[in-house]
């Protein structure tokens, strides 16, 4: 990828931070950073421009040729189109459901990787396919059918029905089961040598050294429980159930919504996975860095 | 990647000495895996197994509501084959996953290259890349149709600006899959360039000396010692990315609504239309997803048998 | 390997077994048991300030009964879908505001078996046909009319000094378009005229052109030198940028209204409807005003309507029909037309007129057109297959706009679609 190599002797010990050990040359360095600004400019200028336009009236946003800075940054925008719904219960909702969901998607996610990865049992490859199988189906085609096992559950219309039914995420086991099998054998043998038992070893031994595929896990499950739409939009039926891109959909429904409430409300979902991807965001790359996709 | 550690055919204390595994195995230990599996099985069975079964039976019957059945047999497969529209959400998926794998296994190989370097800035870039992962699908193609508009999106403005007229992106078939698949890259490629960075980090370094006391170019190491190594991670990514491929429906319908004139209707979203849009033809749907379940399923296995064998050769 | 396949097998005929009888819900009886409790769910979708209208009457029902409803809203696009789910659940909502009864048919409620009396007979005759069930029950009331028409940017046409049309002696089609091409080119509008992405906005033009979708007994209609000329006639304004082909392309099979372009002032002639009005009153920076329909072979719009229906799994059947009774009598329903700028579907408010306290001028306007429009476009609109139709129409405009038919291949193609739609539905 980069231009022809120079060979530089010298090479400093890795850390999480810099895995990467090839000094670049100068010509060559000049170009990857030349390549990624740029790439990054194509990443961050729909974003940008988004949350920019967010600030302009319906007048702005028609304007040929667009104005690049709106003319104020008041909150008009953010603050009408929070009125027009009861904007705290659907916040709440979503918090509550991402929360839950992600909890419960760890726990359980955790340990069917662990049996799956470090036990020899009957049937477990055939789990395993099961998993790597549910991969592969998306929920618009059993909407129905899996609709009718929530509805006789009992999960229609409650926050439970959005944590329990997603939590079990086939990518998370799947992500966390190949960690774990690069967990030496030993470590769990003399462990149980020891006298320690099954659920110890995994609670004591296993978990406190899966910390970076489990920040993996928990940040994108917090993204899909904070972004769904489809499942929440069929599971919560009155509107104290709703969850954010429930209600926002609704809002975009209304046959005359102004474009710029639409931007205004889009900018307010995409903050809260941002600052948490920002505050967890070295666990993060750190942690897909070492999940043992290898 | 390992899939089927070899070392799981011995007994779980993994001694290697191959003792009759039976014997030595307390019962404790036995048990244990059945309740560690259980609760996420469960969860597996009821509300995705169940229901995927469910519906190879539904494909079964005729239903215009998704409540009240008709058994028709085999019909709603013979009609799926006659179906023109079926045929070109086929092309159109078959087309849009191939160029989506084949690109995003690509740039992310490429991307990981570069941030595996040692530069400055690498955690903002990477902070950067990853940016597109963490939004709505549905916000995603919201933004996009509205940068792609022909006469007041930003991407056409820019272009007037520097004299290159204004095309029309999302009304011109070709244009549209071209943003379509533009638009998942966009998306996608953050995600898949850091499972290729973890898979860099996993490549022992003595080969790339080994490879530069043999006098190599870079490319060359790329080429002979990058590339090879990478292999398991990469294969990855090319199931994920197809999996994600077929599957790609929400950033669309915000994006095109499958259109001009069906040219980016994909399979999900045929299946979406004929299950909940008039003229309601449940079973019809059920028989598409059907299809193309067992087509996600037949490549991910292919896949999975080339790069056995190859791994083995 | 081999195993594990031969366990999957197993597991999956198993499975298969047991859900092989029949994949419908479990709990298919037919009438749900009653409660007693005076609470009832509405599920409601909104074209904006109709919400509050109905909010209000709400109010005083409930004042008047001690009943409590729970308004829950849905979008439009997801209206259907949520229905279905909680029809095949066991969470039946009590009462809903739907467009289209027909994926429902089986499950709503008779809701003459309660309300007869006060129901029966009491709405537009091209409805009946409709809403009348096998076994001759009532299954939906029509709650509002609404008229498809043309709104134009009064400012425009003045800065243009272009005419406005007179109510006796409506524009032809022609007219129309050189009026608004007039209007564009003193305005530098982007488009002369606009029209939302949908089959049903269509069928106004084809309407107007002489023919319609299905004949007033069902059968296909659609004459083919009518349908093709409207279907020209609507080609070559795209093509030569009079109207923004752009929109229709870009909707995909969305519907999308054109109402931005229209208050962005970017285009003086939008074609759409009276459910307009109240939502322009509030957002329009300008002088706008609804003319009368064009005639061209014919004249009048092309109705459209919203129903309240309830369901026969709803636990409180009495008291929901009760409250779809008292919402369309004659005294709330005009209430609701005032507030919402909605059109009665109450034969005697049509008969006796309602004074709209706002935009009165342009909802009577509409009023009038309903008088002007032919009988078989309410045997259109009313006929099960009307959608199914409508949204294969909008396909095949997007066909002939992309240039991929001809506007004669696009009328075969929509003859078929509409015989197919009609065979499903039987």
């Amino acid at each position: 990828m980069t231009a022809q190599a120079t060979r530089s002797k010298t090479r400093p010990a890795g850390t999480w931070t810099s895995t990467g050990d090839r000094r670049p040359p100068a010509t060559g360095k000049v170009l990857t950073y030349a390549v990624l600004i740029a790439l990054s400019i194509v990443v961050l200028a729909p974003v940008v421009w988004t949350v920019l336009s967010s600030f302009k009236t319906q007048a702005e946003l028609a304007q040929r040729p667009p104005t690049i800075l709106p003319d104020s940054f008041g909150l008009t925008n953010y603050t009408e189109a929070m009125q027009t719904f009861r904007f705290a219960t659907y916040l709440k909702n979503s918090v509550v459901v991402t929360v839950g969901a992600t909890v419960l998607t760890l726990m359980i996610n955790t340990t069917a990787a662990y049996g799956l990865a470090k036990y020899n049992f009957r049937g477990r490859n055939f789990l395993f396919l099961v998993t790597l199988g549910t991969i592969m189906i998306p929920l618009q085609i059993i909407l129905i059918p899996v609709y009718q096992v929530a509805s006789d559950l009992h999960l229609v219309n409650s926050l439970w029905g959005l944590i329990i039914p997603p939590a079990a995420t086939p990518t998370g086991v799947f992500l966390l089961r190949q960690y774990m099998l690069g967990i030496p054998d030993d470590l769990i043998e003399a462990a149980r040598i020891d006298g320690a038992g099954e659920f110890r070893i995994f609670l004591r031994i296993i978990v406190p050294l899966c910390g970076a595929p489990i920040a993996v896990l928990t940040i994108f499950s917090v993204i899909w429980r904070w972004n769904d739409f489809l499942w929440p939009l069929i599971i919560s039926q009155s509107q104290d159930k709703y969850t954010l891109p429930v209600a926002l959909a609704q809002f975009d429904s209304q046959l005359v919504v102004p474009f710029n409430y639409i931007l205004a409300m889009s900018v307010v979902s995409m903050l809260p996975v941002i600052i948490i991807f920002l505050v967890l965001q070295r666990h993060i790359v750190r942690g897909i860095a070492s999940t043992g996709l290898k | 990647m390992t899939l089927f550690a070899r070392r799981e055919r011995r007994s779980p204390t993994a001694n290697g000495r191959g003792a009759p595994r039976r014997r030595t195995v307390p019962r404790n230990q036995r048990l244990a895996p059945y309740l560690f599996v259980l609760p996420n099985m469960l969860i597996f069975a009821v509300f995705i197994v169940y229901p995927t079964i469910n519906n190879f039976n539904i494909s079964a019957y005729d239903s215009n509501n998704g409540r009240t059945f008709r058994y028709v047999g085999g019909r709603n497969y013979s009609e799926l084959v006659d179906n023109a529209e079926f045929w070109a959400a086929a092309r159109a998926t078959a087309l849009f996953a191939v160029c989506f794998v084949v690109l995003v296994t690509a740039a992310s190989i490429g991307l990981a290259m570069l941030l595996d370097q040692r530069i400055r800035g690498r955690g903002l870039f990477r902070a950067v890349f990853f940016l597109p992962v963490l939004l709505s699908p549905v916000v995603v193609g919201l933004i996009w149709g509205w940068i792609f508009d022909r006469n007041n999106g930003l991407a056409n403005t820019v272009l007037r600006g520097v004299g290159l007229g204004e095309p029309g992106w999302l009304i011109n078939d070709k244009l549209a899959m071209t943003v379509v698949i533009f638009v998942a890259l966009w998306t996608h490629v953050g995600f898949y360039t850091m499972i290729i960075l973890a898979g860099l980090q996993g490549i022992d370094p003595t080969y790339h000396e080994a490879a530069m006391i043999d006098g190599a170019s870079s490319w060359q190491r790329f080429r002979s010692v990058t590339l090879p190594l990478l292999r398991p991670t990469t294969m990855v990514v090319v199931i994920l990315s197809m999996i994600a491929g077929f599957q790609a429906f929400d950033f669309i319908w915000t994006l095109t609504g499958g259109g001009p004139v069906g040219a980016t209707t994909l399979m999900v979203q045929y299946i979406y239309q004929h299950a909940f849009e008039s003229p309601i033809r449940y079973g019809l749907a059920s028989a598409g997803s059907v299809v193309l379940f067992c087509t996600i399923f037949g490549l991910t296995a292919l896949n999975f048998l080339y790069n056995h064998r190859k791994a083995a050769a | 390997m081999r195993r594990h396949a031969a366990i999957l097998t197993a597991a999956g005929f198993a499975a298969a077994l047991l859900t092989a009888c029949s994949p419908g819900s479990s709990s298919d009886s037919g009438g749900a048991q009653q409660a007693d409790e005076k609470k009832l769910t509405y599920v409601y979708f909104t074209d904006g300030p109709d919400e509050q209208a109905t909010r209000n009457l709400i109010a005083e029902f409930e004042k008047q009964t001690g009943a409590k409803i729970d308004l829950q809203i849905v979008p439009f696009a997801n209206l259907e879908q949520q229905l279905q789910a909680r029809l095949s659940g066991d969470n039946a909502p009590d009462i809903a505001r739907l467009s289209n009864i027909d994926p429902f048919r089986d499950d709503l409620l008779d809701l003459n078996a309660f309300e007869k009396s006060a129901l029966d007979g009491q709405f537009i005759d091209g409805a009946k046909a409709y809403i009348t069930g096998k076994d001759g029950g009532l299954l939906a009331v029509p709650s509002d009319l609404t008229m498809n028409g043309p709104m134009i940017n009064v400012d425009q046409f003045k800065k243009a000094n272009v005419a406005l049309p007179d109510p006796k002696k409506p524009w032809t089609w022609t007219e129309l378009i050189a009026a608004a091409k007039k209007v564009q080119q003193a305005n530098k509008t982007q488009y002369a005229i606009a029209m939302d992405v949908s089959g049903h906005r269509f069928a106004t033009m084809l309407s107007q052109y002489g023919t319609t979708y299905f004949t007033e007994d069902g059968q296909v209609a659609l004459d083919k030198a009518k349908a093709t000329a409207a279907v020209k006639q609507f080609a070559d304004l795209n093509n030569s940028g009079a109207m923004p082909k752009d929109v229709w392309l870009q909707a995909g099979s969305k519907y999308k209204g054109a109402n931005e372009v229209f208050l962005a002032q970017q285009v003086p002639v939008y074609i759409s409807g009276n459910w307009q009005v109240s939502a322009f009153d509030k957002t329009a920076k300008f002088t706008w005003k609804a003319v009368p329909n064009p005639c061209q072979d014919r004249c009048g719009g092309f109705p459209g309507g919203k129903f309240m229906v309830s369901f026969k799994k709803s636990k409180h059947q009495k008291l929901a029909a009760q409250f779809i009774a008292w919402m369309n009598s004659a005294e709330s329903q005009k209430k609701m037309c005032q507030q919402a700028a909605f059109l009665p579907t109450r034969k005697d408010l049509i008969a006796s007129g309602i004074d709209f306290p706002t935009r009165g001028e342009d909802m009577n306007l509409f009023l009038a057109d309903v008088k002007q429009t032919p009988a078989d476009t309410y045997a259109n609109v009313y006929n099960p297959a009307f959608s199914a139709a409508a949204n294969a129409a909008r396909d095949e405009l997007a066909k002939v706009l992309a240039g991929k038919e001809t506007p004669d291949a696009a009328v075969d193609a929509m003859r078929t679609a509409a015989q197919k739609a009609l065979e499903v539905t039987k």
